[in-house]
């Protein structure tokens, strides 16, 4: 089957999303997603960040859709096009979609400890404005302790349902869901109930934002001082493989999180034995660094060498061009 | 004065009752379809009918029928949405208080139609008096063996629930009733698949609204050709109008579709004109979802025709200078009302009852309330204006149900056409909360057309 995204076709199989097909082409035409979660049956279709343009149908029918389309809730088509940064109509919706996935959230990322690390921040920073046109007050919530490693801080939740679906699907019995209806619909465990499970952790990880935090590593240290390390233990849970990423301060493991792939998706789910209890470097059988991308602030500092380096390049012309100016520059 | 179909009986006393309804020729339409006709007749008839779905989309309602999926061994379900909360609409609690039969005996015949075993009514829960009724009304019917195991020995079985909702406006899209059907939290469903293909519990399923289904039985009875007599082009039949606001007659009235709404507004026969002598302004057509107009733009089309009751000519200039024929909530504002606080108080409305599921609907409906707000207390700017066309554009479209498009209508509209009233809550912001704007300008005549420039050579 193939489906043409923004000029560039791609060979997929039947019943793949417009959003897997971009994902296996890769780079810009990937469309950004902050509910849909790979992992998670039935997630995606609502924080429309994701939308694009059908201008063709299919091979069969080909109608351009009426409206922007949830590019990971949509079936693509064999001979379907789809347009997402090549449409300006596109751009604007994306943007109108951004402001309002900030208009409740508090600007104050300096002091959130997700900073650096959290999807709706890139995301505002690619694809939203530079300022709010929200004039009004925010709802702001009381942080909530889930259980004793869990912190819920609503204030900076934008209801993307993913921890509602993870607690459904990877933990065997839900105590956690949704409470109240439109913008000040919460979170909630039932009853204040304490999140108690094996894999009960996972929620900080899908988390797209700072609202649901490892109170292990919370304000301990921000997450670009840390040196991401990949390692892996024999865990003895059925379910768990063990496979996860240290977050090295010096010589201390401050917090093991599951490794992540470049959509933030973690690769396989870990268990609370191995993300809370075991922060001894000795627990671990380390496999080397953690690659992150370029552009991402956590890259930024780290495995520098001891000397700066060298400012001019090893080129004579250069190297000569460079001691003209320093002599005139010191002669004046 | 127009034939009445649905609200033929309604003043004999004791309609309510089983053995009355049955008297004045009640139940005839399951014994005709039951008896005489397969489903797929029976199907056929609605959509020689062009009966239109009567909760607001106006979708056919025969070819809704015709698409529902009919795979082997798996059940199939129809529902009917009782979940009436549109502001300024209440034709179909009339319906249920009133005469509940009509309801039951089109729920049966259609369920037929369908091969559905087990029917739902969802009710919305502040409605508790008609459930009851609706539950004594299918006692009854069960009793006088319409309803059951081998109904008139027919062989066909069809058990009906009432089932109350939470009250939610959302649950009143259908995806979102499903959800609510099945006991869960009442979010909408991410379409495709349609309910058609796989709804209630994943089986096949049909929803439509009270009046649809209750109209079946005057197409059943009397044949689907002579129902689509009535009515004027694609808008066939008669509807169900509850009129409201400042008239001198609010109620629910039956008309045919095609109706002058000149005539609607303004006959005896129907609202009576407006209430006190005074003027209108301006019309909400179907239910406050739909775009608001001007009294002179509701009256007469741009073109300068005269408007009908009927889904074409209420929509005739699209969103740009017509309206919506919806559900048929009629609510019609006199001099004295203020738009920018009506128009807040639909914005409040949708604020309320958006399910927060995404984003856009969320998020905007609220911004949208407290900058009506701002406005209509005299603390907004000229900036304002433009501010809520682009939240509202931002919003409509984008959403996973109809629910953002029905918030942004509303305000977009009455900012189109009311634009200096909302510029005039900001220049004389002092008065604004003391006195309204007035007439002004909206009920005019309307500048004549200009001739369409000759193409030259």
């Amino acid at each position: 089957m193939k489906v043409t995204i923004d000029g560039i076709s791609v060979e997929v199989p039947d019943g793949t999303s417009i959003l897997n097909a971009a994902r296996v082409i890769g780079g810009d035409v990937v469309p950004p997603a902050m509910c849909y979660y790979s992992k998670l049956a039935g997630s995606g279709g609502k924080c429309r960040t994701c939308l694009v343009k059908v201008s063709k149908g299919s091979e069969k029918d080909p109608r351009p859709m009426p409206k922007l389309v949830a590019s990971c809730r949509t079936t693509a088509m064999d001979g379907m096009e789809v347009q997402n940064m090549t449409s300006p109509e596109v751009i604007e919706a994306r943007k109108g979609v951004v402001e309002m996935l900030l208009i409740n959230h508090p600007l104050d990322c300096p002091v959130c400890d997700q900073a650096g690390e959290c999807d709706l921040q890139n995301l505002g920073f690619e694809h939203g404005a530079a300022k709010t046109r929200y004039e009004f007050d925010r709802r702001t919530f009381n942080r909530i302790d889930i259980g004793d490693k869990i912190q819920l801080h609503m204030t900076r939740c934008i209801l993307c349902y993913r921890c509602v679906f993870t607690a459904d699907q990877i933990t065997d019995h839900r105590i956690h869901g949704i409470l109240n209806r439109g913008d000040h619909s919460e979170i909630s465990t039932y009853i204040q109930a304490a999140v108690d499970n094996d894999f009960s952790g996972n929620v900080i990880d899908v988390c797209p934002v700072g609202a649901l935090t490892d109170k292990t590593f919370r304000f301990k240290n921000r997450v670009w001082f840390t040196k991401p390390v990949e390692a892996h233990r024999d865990c003895d849970h059925e379910k768990c493989k063990g496979e996860v990423t240290l977050w090295y301060k010096g010589d201390d493991v401050l917090r093991v999180t599951a490794r992540k792939d470049q959509y933030g998706e973690v690769e396989d789910f870990i268990c609370n034995t191995c993300r809370f209890d075991k922060k001894k470097t000795a627990d671990w059988v380390i496999e080397g660094p953690r690659k992150v991308s370029n552009h991402s602030v956590i890259s930024s500092n780290h495995y520098d060498t001891m000397k700066p380096l060298p400012v001019v390049k090893a080129n004579p012309v250069l190297q000569e061009a460079n001691k003209e100016q320093f002599e005139r520059e010191t002669r004046l | 004065m127009g034939r009445k179909l649905l609200l033929e009986h309604i003043n004999v006393p004791g309609i309510n009752t089983f053995e009355v309804y049955r008297q004045k020729g009640g139940y005839a339409s399951v014994e005709k379809a039951l008896k005489k006709m397969t489903p797929d007749e029976v199907v056929e008839e609605v959509k020689k009918s062009g009966l239109r779905g009567r909760g607001g989309a106006g979708f056919p309602t025969g070819m809704k029928w015709s698409f529902l999926a009919k795979p082997e061994g798996v059940a199939r379900y129809l529902v009917c949405n009782g979940d009436e909360s549109e502001p300024g609409t209440f034709k179909d609690r009339f319906l249920m208080t009133y005469i509940p039969h009509l309801l039951i005996e089109g729920m049966i015949t259609s369920s037929y139609a369908l091969g559905a075993n087990t029917s739902y009514i969802y009710v919305r829960g502040e409605m508790m008096p008609q459930i009851r009724i609706l539950e004594k009304a299918i006692a009854e019917a069960k009793a006088n063996g319409f309803l059951g195991k081998n109904i008139l020995g027919t062989g066909y079985d069809l058990e009906l629930y009432v089932q109350p909702g939470g009250g939610a406006y959302i649950c009143g899209e259908e995806t979102a009733l499903l959800e609510s059907l099945e006991g869960k939290r009442g979010n909408p469903r991410i379409k495709p698949p349609f309910p058609a293909i796989a709804g209630l519990y994943g089986c096949p399923t049909v929803v439509n609204n009270v009046e649809s289904i209750a109209a079946v039985v005057p197409i059943i009875n009397d044949g689907g050709e002579e129902y689509a007599k009535l009515g004027i082009g694609r808008s066939t039949g008669t509807k169900l109008i509850s009129a409201g606001g400042n008239l001198v007659k609010p109620g629910v009235y039956e008309i045919d579709l095609g109706l002058p709404v000149e005539e609607f507004l303004y006959s005896d026969e129907y609202c009576g004109g407006i209430a006190n002598g005074k003027r209108l302004k301006a019309v909400v057509a179907g239910g406050s979802s739909v775009p608001i107009l001007p009294a002179n733009l509701f009256l007469k089309t741009i073109n300068g025709e005269g408007r009908l009751m009927s889904y074409e000519s209420l929509s005739d200039g699209g969103f740009v200078s017509g309206s919506m024929m919806g559900s048929g909530g009629f609510i019609a504002f006199d001099e004295d009302q203020c738009i920018v606080r009506n128009t807040w108080n639909f914005a409040r409305f949708y604020h309320h009852e958006s399910c927060g599921q995404c984003s856009p609907c969320r998020e905007g409906t609220g911004w949208m309330e407290k900058v009506l707000h701002r406005l209509e207390n005299g603390h907004g700017s000229m900036s304002d204006m433009d501010l809520l066309v682009d939240v509202a554009k931002k919003i409509e479209g984008n959403t996973i149900c109809p629910l953002g498009d029905a918030a942004a209508w509303p305000v977009a509209s009455a900012i189109r056409h009311f634009r200096d009233e909302f510029e005039w809550h900001v220049t004389h912001a002092s008065e604004a909360v003391t006195r309204n704007y007035g007439l002004a300008h909206y009920a005019d005549p309307l500048p004549k057309p200009e001739p369409k420039p000759e193409a030259t050579a």
